[in-house]
């Protein structure tokens, strides 16, 4: 007994830092397996305050430049809209639509993001609205310039999605051309591609076609422009093309964003 | 507690702040970082604990540490894993770099205290040790292992810059 104490006593570092190096690992092993590991995330109130604090102060760097931004998005908004309207005067009377009849199935709530990351193999990134703002679970997150992820966790004022950079993001995207549709996912290589994997070898494909969302789920409205075609090839002897996309948005650049509350939206596993 | 415990509390909240506030940022944000590196200046905490602290309170001291940094990070355990595993190396490493004569008192790990060769290897062992053991812990969900030879190397160099860009700036006695 008394050498067992004396043991202890003197390897008590070693010991110490065997049992907290298990903890660590054990963390880190639960925390792959499962991606609800909530207890440290960003959407917990403390860090994401501090985030929050932090980028109001970055925010005033380039306010210009985010306001130039938006007002390019407004302009191209309303171009949709005059058109929209214009399309719809030339119907007659009796095959318009009424006011009451135009569907809004989309609602559309507007987000800062607040910390980001892109150099991970699992990427996230947290937005400054949640629970109490209409956000849910499943909700698809989009920015100006394209797709951004989709809402993973919620609290009540700030929320966690995944990045479209994240290996559990499978995006349905089709080729705009010729409708043929596949999932889109990262790679891991470059922030700046992703893959859209089984496209049907009979599709022709060109580089620079257009890639939007296929609208075939409930997180993304059909038509939203994802990027462009960058090269494309057939893994040996595989039916389906690979084909490499280079995204319009910047992701490392997420700045203001889109939550897209889907209101006919099912329960559904992606 | 006395003041220098006091001082070296305030300083690691400091080095804290500065990591997750600045240091995560240049490394996540930037267009030509992105790539291959992060920085680390928040191992410069356990670095500079006192030379004759107890091993055990070193330990817990870098493992409640690692965690802080993995919640803002979103990387549960793996800083933790890594400085844990330095603070452990720490007391092997100031063993094996002690000079003749052993440690005094009146030292403390700085270079005004013990020159800039001891510091340099002091740091840069240390260092490897918490880079290494970061992206292997990382290994985990990482397939690239190319990759992450050069994101060792390179968070490795700037990481010891940042750290000796410290030392040699602020010049700290204790």
């Amino acid at each position: 007994m008394n050498n067992l104490l004396l043991f202890i006593f003197r390897y008590s570092a070693f010991l110490l830092f065997v049992l907290l190096e298990m903890v660590a690992l054990f963390f880190i092993v639960r925390y792959n397996e499962d991606q609800h590991a909530i207890f440290l995330n960003s959407s917990s109130v403390f860090s994401g305050k501090m985030y929050k604090m932090a980028d109001n102060a970055y925010k005033y760097g380039h306010l210009k430049v985010v306001a130039d931004s938006l007002a390019h998005e407004n302009a191209k908004l309303k171009t949709d809209l005059f058109n929209m309207e214009r399309t719809f005067q030339h119907y007659s009377v009796a095959e318009k639509p009424i006011d009451s009849c135009i569907l809004e199935p989309y609602k559309i709530i507007s987000a800062s993001v607040i910390n980001n990351s892109i150099n991970q193999r699992n990427n996230h990134f947290t937005i400054d609205r949640g629970s109490r703002d209409g956000i849910r679970n499943g909700m698809g997150v989009i920015s100006p310039h394209g797709i951004a992820g989709i809402v993973d966790e919620v609290g009540d004022q700030y929320s966690t999605a995944i990045s479209v950079l994240h290996s559990a993001a499978r995006i349905s995207a089709s080729i705009k051309r010729n409708n043929f549709f596949g999932s889109l996912v990262w790679k891991e290589i470059n922030p700046a591609y992703m893959i859209l994997e089984a496209i049907p070898r009979q599709a022709d494909i060109l580089v620079g076609d257009t890639i939007i969302t296929s609208g075939y789920s409930f997180i993304y409205p059909r038509g939203i422009f994802i990027g462009t075609v960058n090269r494309f090839w057939t893994e040996g002897g595989s039916n389906y093309y690979s084909i490499e996309v280079k995204l319009q948005e910047d992701i490392s650049r997420l700045d203001r964003v889109y939550v897209v509350d889907y209101k006919e939206a099912q329960p559904v596993d992606q | 507690m006395n003041r220098e415990t006091l001082k070296h509390i305030i300083r690691g909240i400091l080095f804290l702040i500065v990591q997750v506030l600045i240091f995560k940022r240049i490394s996540s944000g930037s267009q030509w970082l992105w790539v291959y590196a992060d920085i680390f200046i928040y191992p410069i905490i356990i670095l500079l604990l006192p030379i004759r602290m107890a091993r055990q309170y070193v330990i817990i001291i870098g493992f409640l540490l690692g965690m802080f940094i993995d919640m803002f990070y979103d990387t549960v355990g793996v800083h933790a894993f890594a400085l844990t595993a330095m603070a452990y190396a720490r007391g092997i490493i100031l063993a094996s770099i002690e000079p003749r004569g052993g440690y005094q008192l009146t030292m403390s790990p700085t270079r005004n205290s013990m020159g800039i060769n001891w510091l340099l290897a002091y740091t840069a062992l240390c260092l490897i040790v918490h880079v290494f053991l970061y992206f292997t812990a990382e290994i985990f969900t990482f397939v690239y292992i190319g990759k992450i030879l050069i994101k060792t190397v390179l968070t490795f160099l700037l990481s010891m810059m940042a750290i000796m860009g410290y030392h040699l700036l602020f010049n700290p006695r204790k």
